[in-house]
């Protein structure tokens, strides 16, 4: 299990002003968050959330499961590790720029931990009026059973929050971030949601770069039998120049979103041409 | 980076390479070329794809010939780009090509020992065409390659007796640099079998530019594949990148912004950038980012804000100030929705500008600006 409404969320981070900020924001929203970590600074409380020195003894105090980190690139490695090592559920990386050899580690040690890693450079998790782990905006939709798997993050807000208008509900926001190497792939989050009894309908939103959606595609080919709707950008995008995310780069005939996108399709998985068609095309499942 | 970096690095960790020199602009030639033995080749290091197609690898039967060679090199210009040093190198006498590299899949997680008999080629091509052409052999970032993997691979290349010690050092050897630097790729192609041993002939890497914190050598790197204005941006803190069309673009948000050039695409419009302002952006960001738009003169400029941690007043503050303050701005059409929505489109009201809430509708007036 990823998240549900009775995960108890650690930030760590928490006295940074990032970390500060979005801690009020998902207490608003409900999130139980029972502790912050922030080395040296143990003792003091962040909107009346204690803060530790660190995860383990957060997790002494508080039963801890679900670790949300915004501390700076060069510190989130060992911010992880901490929360891997101390065998948090799910830690949620937010943080971006962390180098490739640092989260190559991090994967490492989730997968051999048995535990969830997502992130980085990511919008986090939203189970809508449960329990938001993350920055993406409070108010794009209602709980529902259409669950939306992204890379990106403001693109997904905005299809999301379009969902959201015309009346569907979500069961499940995943934002998994665009850099290369990350923790949840689209692959392990499609399966996941393919699983999860509260979704009906699945919504995929990818991007150029690297050959996820084409394996992704593949699954769906094999293993999925929910619907599966995705929409992909940069179909127009130059060869060789990165388009904002650190994976968004199409390199020779690899990561081109004609390939993503023919791939999706023989996977019978429909596609919406724009963002703003998404809803249209759930309406037509339904 | 350039084959010349790539080679300093080799050196650095004794990865045996052809005899050569190497001659920065502005250096001696003369001075520098002295003693080398001709016929040699002459290579000059400069960040576009064919060196060769530009004619600017050749090689040079003199001394004489090298000096005029290298005099003609460093004063050409391609693309913008000129050549930043020269390499002489001694022709070496080949037996047999290979290629090896070790590379990271990043959606497998896993790390790659790639080799080859066929060296000098594109890897790619060759993996998609004969990929029984190709030894490939996974290991994790935590094992590490091991002498083991390095061993399996050096015999199936068909390497035996001294060379076989020889190419497993030098497959260790790219490991110790990937794992020093940070690569995600380090390729020695062509490795190639001379008289006197295994040489690396030339070479590639790939960096993190995440990583430049802690890996000087990354930091100088990073600029070179960009124009003055992506340079520009740079400094500021934007992901953009100049494209041919005539529409400036101003949007939030990497996935978003590319969606809205496709929506645009399809529909025969030609953006002339990508530029994805940030989140969270402030007035004099936003104003940056404006100002940069209008170098490229755009013939209309389309702002496409979804307010996140974005607040949409202050994005139109920062459009009102722009105008202001350039009075041949082109014509902007803008749409604004999310945070401070109601704010920032009273403020663009009271200044005499319309906002849209629905992308297609301001897309549909960017086509009605152009064809007036």
């Amino acid at each position: 299990m990823y998240i549900n409404e009775n995960s108890k969320v650690i930030v760590q981070g928490i006295t940074g002003k990032q970390g500060m900020f979005h801690t009020q924001i998902m207490l608003n929203y409900g999130t139980k968050i029972v502790a912050g970590v922030t080395p040296g600074k143990g003792g003091q409380e962040v909107y009346g959330v204690p803060v530790f020195n660190n995860v383990k003894e957060a997790i002494q105090e508080t039963s801890a499961d679900t670790s949300i980190v915004f501390v700076p690139a060069r510190f989130t490695l060992s911010a992880a590790m901490e929360s891997l090592n101390a065998g948090i559920n799910m830690t949620c990386i937010i943080t971006e720029n962390v180098p490739v050899f640092d989260m190559i580690q991090l994967v490492e040690k989730a997968k051999e931990k048995g535990l969830f890693l997502i992130g980085p450079n990511c919008p986090g998790m939203l189970i809508p009026d449960k329990i938001k782990l993350g920055i993406m905006p409070s108010d794009m939709c209602h709980y529902g059973d259409v669950s939306v798997i992204s890379k990106s993050g403001t693109l997904s807000y905005e299809i999301t929050k379009a969902i959201g208008n015309s009346g569907i509900g979500v069961s499940a926001y995943v934002g998994i971030g665009g850099d290369p190497v990350r923790g949840i792939t689209m692959q392990e989050a499609v399966a996941y949601y393919s699983e999860d009894p509260n979704t009906k309908i699945i919504v995929l939103i990818g991007e150029i770069g690297s050959n996820e959606e084409e394996k992704t595609a593949e699954l769906i080919k094999n293993n999925v039998s929910k619907p599966v709707i995705a929409y992909i950008a940069g179909k127009s995008a130059p060869e060789g120049k990165r388009m904002g995310h650190a994976g968004a780069i199409i390199s020779g005939d690899v990561g081109t979103a004609k390939g993503k996108i023919k791939a999706l399709k023989d996977a019978g998985v429909l596609i919406a041409n724009t963002p703003w068609d998404v809803p249209h095309v759930i309406k037509e499942i339904l | 980076m350039l084959e010349y970096e790539s080679k300093e690095i080799f050196s650095k960790f004794d990865i045996p390479l052809v005899k050569n020199i190497l001659i920065l602009r502005g250096e001696d030639i003369e001075d520098k070329v002295k003693g080398f033995s001709f016929p040699a080749i002459v290579k000059s290091q400069i960040a576009i794809g064919s060196r060769k197609k530009a004619g600017l690898i050749k090689i040079a039967q003199t001394q004489e010939g090298a000096v005029s060679l290298c005099r003609e090199f460093f004063s050409r210009n391609v693309a913008g780009f000129t050549v930043e040093a020269i390499i002489i190198e001694e022709l070496a006498k080949i037996d047999q090509e290979y290629y090896c590299s070790i590379a990271l899949d990043a959606s497998e997680r896993q790390f790659y020992l790639i080799a080859s008999k066929e060296g000098g080629i594109d890897i790619e091509e060759v993996s998609k065409e004969r990929p029984e052409a190709i030894i490939k052999l996974n290991f994790s970032y935590s094992m590490g390659l091991t002498e083991n993997i390095a061993r399996a691979a050096a015999t199936q290349l068909g390497l035996s007796g001294t060379s076989l010690q020889l190419g497993i050092n030098i497959f260790l050897k790219l490991w110790e640099i990937a794992k020093k630097l940070e690569a995600q790729l380090v390729e020695i192609n062509p490795l190639v079998m001379t008289p006197s041993g295994l040489i690396a002939v030339d070479g590639k890497m790939i960096l993190d530019d995440d990583a430049a914190f802690r890996q000087p050598i990354i930091q100088n790197l990073q600029e070179r594949k960009l124009n003055e204005l992506e340079k520009l941006a740079k400094k500021v803190g934007f992901s953009f990148v100049e494209l041919s069309g005539e529409i400036g673009i101003l949007a939030n948000g990497a996935g978003l912004t590319m969606a809205l050039l496709d929506v645009l695409s399809d529909l025969g419009l030609q953006p002339a950038n990508f530029l994805d302002v940030g989140g969270g952006a402030s007035k004099e960001r936003v104003y940056k980012a404006l100002e940069l738009i209008f170098k490229l003169q755009p013939k209309t400029v389309l702002v496409n804000i979804f307010g996140g941690i974005t607040r949409c007043d202050i994005v139109a503050q920062a459009i009102i100030q722009a105008l202001k303050d350039f009075s041949d701005a082109p014509p902007m059409v803008i749409r604004l929705t999310g945070t401070n929505e109601k704010e920032g489109i009273a403020l663009l009201k009271e200044a005499n500008m319309d906002a849209f809430k629905d992308v297609m509708d301001a897309v549909k007036k960017i086509k009605e600006v152009l064809s007036e």
